[in-house]
């Protein structure tokens, strides 16, 4: 009987550690639906590319300054990937979508499946096609209370992002950009009328989005040990499938969702057969879709893409 | 005044490849590999390798008459739709006589059809799934070994050498991972062996932790893996963080160095793997190619030895038809025999798949894949 509820803890566990990587994701989709109206395919791209900034950090500190403590390389990791899709995520937004903010909400769809593909293609032909293999930067120690264990890398993942997650809904409440942030959301119309830039608030939101989406990409690529420009297709589109079960445009939703649809996972792959995953994970998009078509914690939206 | 300039020349436009064309004697043979998407690395390999042997053989001068042979390579991305449509555009091209590919055994059974019905002669470096050439299409053949005889090798070799008794088989689910998985199945029971759980997992995907933590609580003394190794490097990975130790086994899929760089020496030490035939590397005979190849293109993917041989035998046809009629040289494929491979003679049965390709059996050794033994077919 223990053995099971070890084992059944485990799973949890399991399941737990990848849902909290898919509602980081899910952070940005949410966001970016929420002020724009966009579903932004280029999301899980920009969580790729963090991904490949951390192996990169890892890698040159390996060859300049051998022996470093692993804090300061995973500060230097964390600071380098969230900086780096951050500028990315601007970028992206100014060359690729804000000449389009007029246009229809489908123009700007399709534009970001293509700036999914030239990320792709992009981060391929700069690194090749091999597998990025990811140094352990962090021990392999487990941590037992009992029956329950955990790796140190689990519970990283686990304070990470419960810490990020904090930050955000802090800022989003009480800082001026992210009370704008939440005004533009409301009525943008209205939000240009008492003075707020609709655009350095779509800027920053995509800069937040993609720092979160980093911090996911480094956190993977550390916990999997290595890395493929293709990773973040299917991440992308688990965590937009997160977002949608969250509620897209809630903050709180895409935390949920996210978690919920990593355990659920988890479980399903550990218990039920694993072959069936990605079966589970778009089962229970088109049951919300179905049943709750706004998600568990969202608005009801007229208008969806 | 300017319309008559604008008029002439554009006809002179339109002539110019009229001119092209009529003055450049080529017989064009096509390659197709995943050469982007998630097996680009793979597929990479194989354009090189067989791109080595058509310059190689234009070096030595005319293939027949002052035809020289111009290369075509196309990506099917792994992707059996993108192989249709690569094989439909190779054949529309009347100048197209045979086929390099493709790399998958989706792809390549996918693509079978359309070469059958255009008489184009396809030869795959590396498509090992038994079903392919057992679809009667004369115009299929291979130069690997198939996986009806690899992965009964892997178990009898499990089985008897190895004293297993349980295992765990994984694949990925494709028509390769899952064919080879079917068939070490197949063989493992039948020499009394017990297969505690068969699963199957989806490539590309990463978090394989539930899975592993599933299979750790059934305690198989082996896992056989049919698939490639990206996924196996993660499986290693996450089996040390979930505290899962067993043997290892997969087939020619896994045998890349670049496992061991992924999953780390440590954890891919004592790894087993079966290979279509022998390391080029330890081949006098492929000595050259491997010396050339790795001081242009570094080191030699897995199947470019292959793609390098396939090539071969396709200009030799060629070669010996002395036309471009698609049939002749269709024939002549059909008639080699004895052909000198870098990787050892080449000849097809009446399905087209290799005769007499003998299965390697390598284990993982201090960071290298190390020569254990050389399985012939019965």
């Amino acid at each position: 009987m223990t053995a099971e509820i070890e084992l059944f803890l485990q799973q949890l566990l399991n399941g737990l550690t990848l849902g909290m990587v898919y509602a980081l994701i899910a952070l940005g989709y949410t966001m970016v639906y929420g002020v724009i109206q966009l579903i932004n395919f280029a999301h899980g791209e920009v969580f790729m590319v963090g991904a490949y900034l951390a192996v990169s950090v890892i890698a040159l500190f390996s060859s300049f300054w051998i022996g470093a403590p692993f804090w300061v390389l995973l500060a230097a990791v964390f600071i380098c990937s969230i900086l780096g899709s951050s500028i990315l995520g601007a970028s992206v937004e100014k060359i690729a979508y804000k000449p389009l903010r007029g246009s229809s909400k489908l123009t700007a769809l399709i534009t970001s499946i293509g700036v999914s593909f030239f990320l792709q293609n992009a981060v391929m032909l700069l690194y090749g096609s091999k597998e990025q293999s990811v140094p352990e930067i962090v021990p392999n120690i487990h941590f037992s209370v009992g029956i329950f264990s955990i790796s140190l890398i689990q519970a990283m993942i686990f304070a990470t992002s419960i810490g990020f997650m904090f930050f955000l809904t802090w800022f989003v409440k009480h800082t001026r950009i992210g009370k704008a942030m939440r005004a533009t959301a409301e009525n943008p119309e209205a939000a240009q009328l008492v003075g707020i830039s609709v655009d350095s608030v779509i800027r920053w939101t995509f800069v937040l989005g993609s720092g979160l989406a980093a911090v996911a990409g480094a956190l993977f690529g550390m916990y999997y040990g290595s890395v493929n420009f293709h990773d973040g297709y299917l991440a992308g589109l688990k965590a937009f499938t997160a977002a949608v079960f969250g509620g897209i445009g809630s903050i709180p939703g895409a935390m949920l969702g996210g978690i919920l649809l990593g355990v659920f996972e988890g479980l399903g792959s550990g218990y039920v057969s694993s072959s069936w995953k990605d079966v589970f994970a778009f089962v229970l998009l088109g049951g919300v879709l179905i049943f709750r078509p706004s998600g568990l914690l969202g608005e009801n939206l007229p208008e969806k893409v | 005044m300017m319309k008559r300039i604008a008029g002439i020349v554009l006809s002179i436009f339109l002539l110019l490849p009229v001119h092209v064309a009529a003055q450049d004697d080529t017989v064009s043979i096509g390659l197709v590999a995943p050469l982007t998407g998630d097996q680009a690395y793979i597929g990479i390999g194989v354009l090189q390798g067989a791109q080595m042997a058509v310059e190689d053989a234009n070096a030595r001068g005319p293939v027949f008459g002052d035809t020289r042979i111009k290369f075509v390579p196309l990506d099917d991305q792994h992707n059996p739709t993108q192989a249709v449509m690569a094989a439909n555009k190779l054949v529309s091209d009347p100048n197209v006589v045979g086929v390099v590919g493709h790399f998958n055994s989706s792809c390549s059974k996918a693509a079978s059809s359309i070469y059958h019905e255009a008489r184009v002669a396809q030869i795959s470096p590396a498509s090992t799934n038994p079903e392919i050439s057992r679809q009667g299409f004369d115009t299929f053949f291979r130069v690997c070994a198939t996986d009806d005889v690899q992965a009964p090798t892997a178990a009898n070799f499990v089985r008897s050498k190895l004293g297993v008794k349980k295992v765990v088989i994984l694949d990925d689910q494709t028509t390769y991972g899952k064919g080879l998985a079917n068939e070490f199945e197949k063989r493992f029971k039948s020499l009394g062996g017990e297969v505690l759980r068969h699963d199957g997992i989806n490539q590309g995907e990463k978090d394989f932790t539930p899975l592993l933590t599933k299979i750790k609580s059934v305690r198989p003394e082996l896992v056989f893996y049919g698939g490639v190794y990206p996924e196996l490097a993660l499986l290693l990975r996450q089996a040390n963080k979930v505290g899962f130790k067993t043997t290892w086994i997969g087939g020619d899929g896994i045998f890349d160095v670049t496992l061991i760089k992924l999953a780390t020496p440590a954890l891919t030490e004592g790894i087993y793997a079966t290979m279509l035939g022998v390391d080029p590397h330890s081949l006098p005979s492929a000595a050259d190619f491997v010396a050339r190849y790795e001081a242009r293109y570094g080191q030699i993917g897995s199947f470019s030895a292959y793609a390098y041989d396939a090539a071969n035998v396709l200009i030799e046809a060629v070669r010996r038809a002395g036309s471009e009629d698609r049939e002749a040289v269709l024939k002549e494929v059909r008639l080699t025999k004895d052909f000198q491979g870098i990787l050892g003679p080449v000849n097809f049965d009446e399905r087209g798949d290799a005769i007499g390709k003998s299965v390697g059996i390598f284990k993982v050794s201090g960071g290298k894949f190390e020569f254990i033994e050389e399985v012939k077919p019965a």
